[in-house]
């Protein structure tokens, strides 16, 4: 029997979600609602006495303060109603927290049959809505039927005692599990195979499968235990693997790259070894600090004698570009678990975003899944709650806007951790699997959610993507079972922990049995939600907040003690052992029996044309005459999206749980300027600090990845410098997003100048790091960044994403008390410019806003800029600064007018004395992105031992702070520009101000 | 000095354990992480403890109402030993998630010494938008609040999306004439704030962010104390300390010192020094 409890805010209390929904419903479509009410849904699935839904009515689901309730329709005023619920299948995370607090206070246990659902209804009223606004509201921003169901009811169809009826999205599967097993006769029956199930196989391992399979040796063994042709379970568990979200095929890959212009010819073997493994491996042994790369979860580096740091990024972009919400924070959610499974598990202290997104007012014809406002809202709402509902604080982030993200957005989500460097008195970023360790898992159960998420990850999205693969993460779920794994850790419990991630089981059972050479599971111990699944979905299935431990079996008891103690789900699905063997078993039978080292050889390696033409025949420098409104000018580019302020993102996000903060995303006067990098203070009791920024430049790309590259690792570095961290200490993580290098003449004509460009961005990032010392503690590739996107008439357009790399730094800070923020401090300080300013125009966001790209990109020159580095590394040490502000996107005038608006004090700058090299024009000097620079402000008392100590370097006295809130740009003796702080920031502030 | 003993609840989406117990240490309490689950089943007694702290986080998600299912669970198992624990003279912190909850447990408002009458209510940020920052708070002189005593204005963060205070105008009087309006968002000059945002960031009913009980002993709060527990957790600290420098005083953590820790101060102090 179900019943439908209806809850609603009191009608004369004010609506925020309603309003939300008004305000979004205006700002999307111009619609104009007189009002919205919401209206809080729960189908209780289950046979329940009077009395008992009497208690849940009222003393669980409605507050006597501020709501009404009823289990029949709840009689508000309307023009239109939408309801909105879940499809069946999909996470509904109120739904089970409804269940525990029924369970909790009725004192029962809910059967596998009994559910609570969650579900919305919307009271809509405008006078004038048509049936096509009403449409709109519900499947363009209320729901995305990825996910969820709606209905629309109008005054004449509504029935006002059946309301919207009793809607219960069980899943129902009415399936027997089965094995299956698969032909492989041939390759090419194989291929269809892989096809019509779209395993995604790649063509060329099909030989080597086969070869396998058809191993006399091979089949012999498989015969002892029942099996012949490889089953599904097999073929899946390879195919997971093989993946190029697992398994990094292109980087590893074979790129013939050929420069179109001098004709000369090379071949780059494997990319991730020559430069991204080897410079790592190299700089590891002068930087005693790094602790454990290359082979884990995440990267550890050391914070303290007693303390490491454990740092990550992920990307989640197709989910997000399907369903932004689900995707994104599945994604933050999931980037989470990483920690956690690194060494024998780690603490999260910190989070970060970056999201690349179409332009959010975009009103062109191509028709993307979700428009980009809609899209950018929902990865907004995803990360926020993923991030909040974890206690995890979110003191860095960025966005940035290019119409190529159309074709997919991108949703970069970075953690950090932190762990004692020992536990019970053994190395805490050791961990390994013994024979004989039971295998858990422990947390979320598992169910269709995600399956071949990982595969479709590593295709372009189309049409025919299926969209099973999107998930709500449960943030809730998690943060139980992380804190019992911490303390299972602290107690000793944990021999090896892993996340269960992309691949679900078969990658983080499959990778952890490698240390022991061998598993035994038995998959109909896995929990499910519900049951039908066949037994390579429980294999592969990638439902979330799931980790895998490896647990002794004398420690069993005091495991599950805790476990049941925290309210988390943990189960014995199997053992390690030591049989060289993957041995899958369900209710007995042998499903899968491959060699551990089945993955290790005989793959081909992935091969790529790789052609590279150098911008000088592609591109030239505009033919510019110098602006004469500079004034003008540096207001709109103050204005441009990708400058301007994103307040409303950044006060979402709880950048101070934890009580850690030390420099927050916000600062300045006004508390709204962007602070250069973030800093916290991990370790309460400590005065050290952790510093960590990221930068994305892809606007370069389009010029040359080489530069793009180097320019954006300095970007990320400069920031750390800029608040304090230590130069000597920054360990990096790169996240690289690709559109298809793979060449196809009508599918990806451009594709071999793609392979160039990553081996171009490939390149400088091993010369970078290398000239700057910094080891890449971890890193991540996401290829495909490509959409197919219907046009007017009809057609479809395939969309690229620019060439991106996220680049993220972070740096101990030996002392937090030495930091410093971005603001001016005090009136009359003298304002410095460090480092050169050349012509370095290309790429510029002064180029994109007069609709060029232009040849000059800026480029990095490490040796040089690192003196200046470590030099103001001293100067801040010293506390001769009062404020620093590395010079990013925009250039010299948007960052002088930031410093200037944080501080809320005028400036008076003659920019005839900025350093420069062949740059006599004024709009080059205030554009120019040249990398390497700072502003600085000092007070006067200490210019003489400040300019001693910049001996050597290009640096500059270009001005002062002034009392008077003017904004004075001059040079040659003449006024370029006059404007108040107030115009300035208003400028900066107004583009999102309304969100 | 006698130990005094806080215990801070952690478990089911609780996450500011760590910070709360760290400001409790740093003024001398004894702070324990005590599961819900292992006071409910009775592994840790609340007989040992002094100070209950209710402390924020997303307690079952906040789904149906923040703070909602945790005081259903906390009600349904062990509603009888927190009303004798109050009883017994102790004291009671609810910090954002914990003031919520004890708002539906109805320990707050506690008129009578009815601690079970649900009578005010926290809901959603007029934005309805969680929301990170900093605010001005006024403290009232003449309220019996143990823990904000000696406290004139505080700044401190807020970190919520249900953290608008709402009741009828009948209850609200009553918070005023008995004084149990202890905390009110204000503006930059220390006055309340009228309903402004910024200053008031969700749209409370007479600019409140923190009530007591009639005794004082229970107190709840949206604003984070627990999140000022080192002077650089302060907005504003490098702009202060750049002042500091000017004046020759690079010891400036002296001159920055975390008031958020002055609440956890006034709860041991009324153990030890009474």
């Amino acid at each position: 029997m179900a019943y439908r409890l209806e809850i609603s805010l009191k009608p004369h209390l004010f609506d925020a979600e309603g309003a939300g929904v008004r305000r979004k419903a205006f700002d999307y479509f111009g619609i104009r609602l007189d009002s919205v009410r919401t209206i809080h849904i729960i189908t209780i699935d289950a046979n329940l006495s009077e009395e008992q839904l009497s208690v849940l009515k009222n003393d669980v689901f409605t507050n006597p303060v501020i709501q009404i309730s009823s289990f029949d329709p709840l009689q508000l005023p309307f023009d239109w109603i939408i309801w909105t619920g879940y499809r069946p299948g999909v996470r509904d995370n109120p739904g089970a927290t409804a269940v525990e607090a029924a369970e909790d206070i009725l004192g029962i246990t809910f059967g596998s049959e009994d559910a609570i659902y969650a579900s919305k209804r919307y009271c809509l009223n405008g006078q004038h809505l048509t049936d096509r606004d009403v449409l709109l509201i519900a499947g363009e921003l209320l729901a995305n039927d990825i996910i969820q169901q709606w209905q629309i009811f109008t005054k004449q169809n509504w029935n006002s005692s059946e309301g919207i009826g009793l809607i219960c999205p069980k899943v129902v599967l009415n399936h027997t599990p089965k094995v299956t097993t698969i032909p492989i006769g041939n390759d090419q029956a194989l291929k269809r195979i892989s096809d019509q199930r779209n395993l995604a196989l790649n063509p060329k391992d099909i030989p080597t499968i086969r070869e396998y399979f058809l191993n006399e040796k091979v089949m012999a063994e498989r015969y002892t235990v029942g099996l012949q042709e490889p089953t599904d379970v097999e073929l899946e568990y390879i195919s997971q693997a093989r993946s190029d979200h697992c398994n990094h095929n292109t980087f590893r890959g074979k790129f013939f790259y050929r420069n179109l212009v001098t004709g000369k010819k090379e071949v780059v073997d494997n990319l991730f070894k020559t430069c991204i493994e080897s410079p790592t491996l190299e700089l590891m042994k002068k930087k005693p600090w790094v602790v454990s790369v290359l082979w884990d979860n995440a990267g550890i580096g050391q914070f303290d004698n007693n303390h490491y740091y454990v740092i990550t990024g992920e990307t989640h972009n197709s989910p997000s570009n399907m369903e932004a919400y689900g995707g994104a924070i599945t994604g933050i959610v999931g980037v989470y678990r990483d920690p956690l499974g690194t060494g024998k598990g780690a603490k999260l202290v910190m989070g970060s975003y970056g999201y690349c997104v179409a332009p959010r007012n975009y009103a062109g014809w191509l028709k993307p899944k979700l428009h980009p406002r809609r899209l950018l809202d929902g990865v907004i709402e995803g990360v926020r709650d993923g991030g909040n509902k974890s206690g995890i604080p979110t003191p860095f982030g960025q966005v940035l806007f290019h119409s190529g993200y159309l074709g997919k957005c991108l949703v970069f989500v970075t953690a950090v951790g932190l762990m004692p460097s020992k536990i019970k008195g053994k190395p805490s970023e050791q961990k390994t699997t013994h024979d004989g360790d039971l295998v858990i898992m422990c947390g979320g159960r598992v169910g269709k959610d995600g399956i071949h998420g990982v595969t479709a990850a590593s295709e372009t999205f189309s049409q025919h993507t299926p969209a099973g693969h999107v998930q709500i993460g449960d943030p809730y779920t998690q943060k139980k079972m992380h804190d019992f794994l911490l303390e299972a850790r602290d107690k000793g419990l944990i021999q090896f922990i892993t996340d269960n991630g992309g691949g679900g089981l078969s990658s983080s059972v499959g990778e952890s049995a490698r240390f022991s050479n061998g598993c035994y599971i038995e998959l109909d111990k896995v929990p499910l939600k519900y049951e039908g699944l066949d037994q390579w979905e429980i294999w592969v299935s990638e439902s979330q907040e799931r980790m895998t431990v490896a647990v002794k079996p004398e420690d069993l008891e005091s495991f599950m003690a805790l476990s049941k103690q925290h309210a988390v789900e943990s189960t014995v699905i199997g053992r390690y052992t030591s049989s060289g063997k993957l041995h899958i078993t369900y209710k007995g039978r042998t499903c899968a029996y491959v060699d551990m080292d089945l993955l290790q050889h005989g793959f081909p390696q992935w091969e790529f044309e790789a052609e590279w033409c150098p911008p000088e025949i592609r591109l030239k420098e505009p033919v510019l005459q110098e602006p004469v409104d500079i004034e003008t000018l540096l207001i709109d580019m103050l204005s441009r999206p990708n400058v301007c302020s994103k307040e409303w993102i950044v006060r979402q996000y709880d950048h101070e749980v934890q009580g850690t903060s030390v420099i927050k995303p916000l600062v300045g006067v006004h508390r709204n300027m962007v602070s250069d990098a973030a800093v916290i203070r991990p370790v309460l009791a400590s005065e050290k600090g952790l510093a960590f920024s990221q930068a994305l430049l892809p606007h370069y790309s389009a010029i040359d990845t080489y530069h793009m590259t180097s320019c954006t690792i300095d970007e990320a570095i400069r920031r750390i410098v800029a608040v304090g961290g230590n130069f000597e200490h920054i360990g990096g993580v790169d996240n690289f997003c690709w559109p298809d290098i793979g060449f196809s003449p009508s599918k990806n004509p451009d594709g071999k100048f793609k392979a160039a460009q990553l081996v171009r961005s490939c390149r400088a990032l091993r010369d970078t790091c290398l000239a700057y010392g910094i080891p890449l503690l971890s890193g991540k590739d996401s290829m495909y960044v490509d959409g197919h996107l219907p046009g007017r008439y009809g057609e479809t357009h395939k969309v690229s994403a620019l060439e991106t790399l996220q680049f993220s730094a972070i740096s101990e800070v030996p002392d937090i008390s030495r930091c410093v923020t971005m603001d001016s401090k005090a009136p009359d300080d003298l304002i410095y410019i460090l480092g050169m300013t050349r012509n370095e125009l290309g790429g510029s966001e002064y180029y994109d806003h007069l609709g060029y790209v232009g040849l000059t990109v800026p480029k990095v020159f490490p040796n040089k800029f690192a003196v200046l580095y470590r030099v103001l590394n001293r100067v801040v040490e010293k506390q001769m600064v009062a404020s620093v502000h590395g010079i990013y996107r925009g250039g010299l005038g948007v960052h002088l007018a930031m410093v200037a608006i944080g501080g809320q004090l005028g400036m008076d700058i003659d920019l005839t004395r900025v350093p420069r090299e062949a740059v006599n024009r004024m709009d080059t000097v205030l554009f120019s992105e040249t990398a390497g620079r700072f502003i600085i402000t000092i007070d006067p008392v200490q210019q003489k031992t400040f300019e001693q100590l910049l001996k050597g370097i290009p640096f500059a006295c270009i001005g002062k702070t002034t009392e008077e809130k003017q904004f004075i740009l001059k040079a040659n003796g003449q006024k370029l520009v006059h404007l108040h702080i107030s115009q300035i920031e208003k400028a900066w502030k107004s583009p999102f101000e309304h969100l | 000095m006698k130990n005094v003993h806080a215990l801070v609840l952690t478990g089911y989406g609780l996450n500011c354990d760590n910070e709360t117990a760290y400001a409790f240490g740093q003024v001398g309490a004894k702070a324990q992480k005590v599961h819900i689950n292992s006071l409910i089943d009775g592994t840790v007694s609340l007989d040992t403890f002094q100070i209950m702290t209710f402390i924020g986080g997303f307690s079952w998600a906040d789904d149906h109402g923040a703070g909602v299912i945790q005081a259903v669970r906390m009600k349904t198992n062990i509603g009888d030993k927190i009303l004798s624990f109050i009883d017994r003279g102790n004291l009671v912190l609810g910090i954002c998630n914990g003031f919520q909850t004890l708002v539906n447990l109805g320990l707050l408002p506690g008129f009578d010494r009815n601690y079970q009458d649900r009578r005010v209510a926290l809901t959603w940020n007029e934005s309805g938008k969680y929301r990170d920052g900093w605010v001005n708070l006024k403290i009232n002189p003449d309220s019996p609040c143990i823990f904000t005593k000696g406290i004139k204005t505080i700044e401190l963060p807020i970190r919520h999306g249900e953290g608008k205070f709402y009741t009828d105008e009948s209850t609200l009087k009553r918070l005023s004439i008995q004084k149990q309006v202890v905390m009110q968002y204000a503006n930059a000059k220390g006055y309340p704030a009228e309903g402004a945002f910024p200053f008031n960031p969700n749209g409370s009913h007479n600019d409140i962010a923190g009530i007591c009980d009639p005794t004082g002993r229970v107190f709840g709060l949206m604003p984070h104390p627990e999140a000022f527990s080192h002077p650089t957790n302060h907005p504003d600290w490098t702009r202060m300390k750049e002042v500091q420098k000017r004046k020759n005083k690079f010891d400036f953590y002296k001159d920055l010192p975390p008031l958020g820790l002055k609440i956890f101060k006034n709860a041991v102090d009324f153990f030890t020094l009474t």
